[in-house]
């Protein structure tokens, strides 16, 4: 078929083979699988032509960069239950899936995918779920040159002017289930996302969040009030737990971040436990207020169930 | 170029937190303007509500006379530096800074143009062909900032981009900024939590607090007549020291100490009816006094108190003392030699205090 096409068109190109890029000046069609893609010059084709070969291939979005072959497999595994048949297949452990979403209207994925490729050195994999949010597949490898998801977030966001997110889940051993996998990530990240401003995090990030998140609102509203009682409202010292947490209780690295000196930090803790009972120094004491801390920002709301069983596909 | 205008702005996030209120803001063409307060209090949500990278969820902007509000971010003429100014670490200096417009297809010798320009101003013309990893901790924030730069855009935001430095290039790169700003003129919103960052930078500053606006001004006035006691506490270092007591006669009451309030104050006061009411005095710390000269002269603002801590810096000491049971801080030369545990007269500068309703924390004036 292709060779009686290029017949009619001189000027067509197959996607892969003749061009590596989808030049703008032609039109893309794809057939029903998705494996061949070509092009014609837009000047060769009148409305009628267009109309035509529309009939029998389907015109290529151009919003999406293609997937690759790779990519394709690793569409599949997450889509169905059943891996995928063997001897072509690519998909390997370890990896790991980080899930991305940004708002709508800022950003092609075409884009997008040209910018995130040029932070990592290897061909990077991404799976589409729709124009705003997938998966980027990451294979393990000896350290790359470190740049971090919270970075990358900044970097686009100045380049792209785009907002994104991305939710990495843990990485896996097998390519077992990749499926279920994929569903928790992707579940995960869309709830944990409605609760928490950080625009980078990780399945470990945000267990405590779901935690909370799973508990009824009684128990929320009880353990915040139990465990901050009168602190419960005061932003500040909620401001001063969540700092402690995230400098693992190191009290220097907290009161530079909050820009106060280590003498004010040590008596506002000394404060806290004195009314509290609870000295946020001890790991096992600062994680019971780090958990009330977010039942109590998680406190007035019901979340909807939806959330958690929300299909992925 | 272009002032920007935020009226009645509003950001209300999905989990209903309310981030930013009440927000009325004129930026002036041309000028550096720092937004400045504890981290949580929405100088990020602002800048981003400019960006256009997050919806406005009640109000309006304006870019010069041009309502944005649904103006995508590409299209709003902005530039953007934050604070992980990581850069791509497979491209070199040059291509780093291209990359933005390359992907919006501009012309490869506009593109030089811009970029060489740009790598003039910051001194980067001889680093162009580098990859960031041969770059100083310096040198990879001025690319970042060279990023910003070939945009041409009307207005640079900036979201505390110095914050991972540390502290000697921090400085360092805080006049190598305002220097870009003199020349390139471009109206900046530039965000920190750091009150000595915001006021050697600002032309103006505005503090915030739980979403709201505290006060806008230039650094001499925001330091000089605080609002309320949130920015007089925040503004300066050491903060300013807080007592409360009470207005007896011409005289401000705390613990065992009677402090005269000047004339002028007292009339102020008065008029205002917080005779025998509770208010709250604000003094600076280089307004507390131990020199024995000024000590003498102002008999009437005297306090005897104890000296727990005296820490020598340099040419000054720093005192923690209290009074009644509130601690204060003085900044006292340090050729008076004063040490911890003596007992001491300190004079206070009333002239340079301040008064604040007791309930409402509102400066009086
Ligand atoms: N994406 C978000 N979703 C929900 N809440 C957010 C989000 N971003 C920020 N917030 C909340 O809005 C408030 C202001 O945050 P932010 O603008 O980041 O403050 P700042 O930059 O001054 O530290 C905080 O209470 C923060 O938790
Ligand atoms: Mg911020």
């Amino acid at each position: 078929m292709i060779d009686r096409l290029r017949k009619i068109y001189p000027s067509l190109l197959l996607y892969g083979e003749d061009i590596d890029t989808l030049d703008s000046d032609y039109k893309w069609f794809s057939d029903e699988e998705n494996t061949r893609v070509l092009g014609i010059h837009e000047s060769e084709l009148a409305p009628k032509d267009i109309a035509l070969l529309s009939a029998f291939l389907l015109p290529h979005n151009a919003k999406f960069p293609l997937p690759t072959k790779e990519e394709k497999q690793w569409q599949q595994a997450i889509r169905s239950a059943e891996t995928p048949p063997g001897s072509e297949n690519r998909i390997s452990a370890p990896f790991r899936f980080t899930y991305f979403s940004f708002n709508k209207n800022q950003i092609t994925p075409v884009f997008f995918k040209a910018a995130l490729q040029e932070l990592f050195e290897k061909q990077i994999l991404i799976l589409w779920d729709s124009e705003t949010e997938g998966i980027l597949v990451e294979k393990k490898e000896a350290a790359d040159d470190g740049v971090s998801y919270g970075q990358i977030v900044d970097l686009l966001m100045s380049d792209l002017y785009v907002k994104i997110r991305f939710f990495s889940g843990p990485f896996r051993q097998s390519t077992e289930a990749v499926h279920a996998y994929y569903r928790t990530v992707k579940n995960t990240a869309v709830k944990v996302f409605a609760h928490s401003d950080k625009a980078a995090m990780t399945y470990a990030d945000a267990v405590p969040h779901l935690m909370v998140a799973a508990a009824s609102k009684e128990l929320r509203q009880e353990i915040g009030q139990t465990v901050l009682q009168e602190y419960i409202s005061d932003r500040e010292t909620l401001e001063m737990i969540e700092v402690l947490v995230r400098c693992n209780l190191n009290i220097s690295e907290s009161a530079k971040e909050l820009h106060l000196h280590r003498n004010s930090l040590q008596y506002r803790l000394d404060r806290f436990s004195e009314k509290t009972g609870i000295d946020i120094r001890q790991f096992h004491q600062a994680m019971a207020v780090y958990l009330a801390l977010l039942a109590k920002r998680q406190g007035g709301q019901q979340h909807p169930p939806g959330n958690l069983h929300e299909d992925g596909g | 170029m272009a002032g920007l205008s935020l009226k009645n702005v509003k950001k209300v996030y999905e989990n209903d937190v309310v981030s930013v209120q009440d927000f009325n803001l004129e930026v002036r063409d041309k000028e550096f303007l720092v937004l400045v307060g504890p981290s949580g209090c929405g100088k990020s949500t602002t800048l981003r509500m400019i960006a256009g990278l997050e919806d406005i969820t009640e109000g309006d902007l304006y870019i010069g006379d041009k309502r944005v509000n649904d103006i995508a971010p590409k299209d709003r003429d902005i530039a953007m530096v934050f604070q992980n100014y990581a850069l791509y670490p497979h491209m070199n200096v040059y291509d780093n800074m291209a990359f933005s417009l390359k992907l919006r297809k501009m012309k490869k010798q506009e593109i030089k143009t811009r970029v060489d320009r740009a790598a003039g101003i910051l001194g980067l013309e001889n680093y162009l062909s580098r990859k960031p990893k041969a770059l100083s901790g310096g040198q990879r924030q001025r690319v970042a900032l060279g990023r910003a730069i070939v945009r041409d855009a009307e207005v640079f935001l900036m979201d505390e981009p110095l914050s991972n430095l540390d502290a000697k290039l921090r400085v360092q790169m805080r006049a190598e900024i305002q220097k870009l700003h003199q020349r390139l003129q471009t109206t900046t919103v530039y965000v920190t939590h750091d009150q000595t960052e915001a006021m050697t930078m600002a032309t103006r500053l505005v503090v915030m607090k739980d979403g709201l606006i505290q006060q806008v001004g230039s650094p001499k006035e925001v330091y000089e007549k605080p609002n309320n006691v949130f920015v007089g506490g925040f503004i300066g270092s050491p903060p300013m020291n807080f007592f409360l007591g009470h207005l007896q006669g011409e005289h401000f009451i705390v613990g065992d100490e009677k402090i005269r309030v000047p004339e002028g104050k007292l009339k102020t006061l008065r008029a205002q009816d917080y005779d025998g009411k509770d208010v709250i005095l604000g003094i600076r710390p280089e307004d507390i006094h131990d020199e024995p000269l000024f000590i003498d002269s102002s008999a009437d603002t005297k306090i005897r108190a104890t000296v727990d801590v005296a820490e020598l810096m340099g040419a000054e000491i720093i005192l923690y003392s209290s009074i009644g049971g509130q601690n204060f801080i003085a900044r006292v030369d340090a050729r008076y030699g004063t040490e911890a545990g003596q007992p001491i007269d300190l004079a206070f500068d009333l002239s340079k205090a301040h008064f604040f309703d007791a309930a409402s924390e509102l400066r009086i004036h």
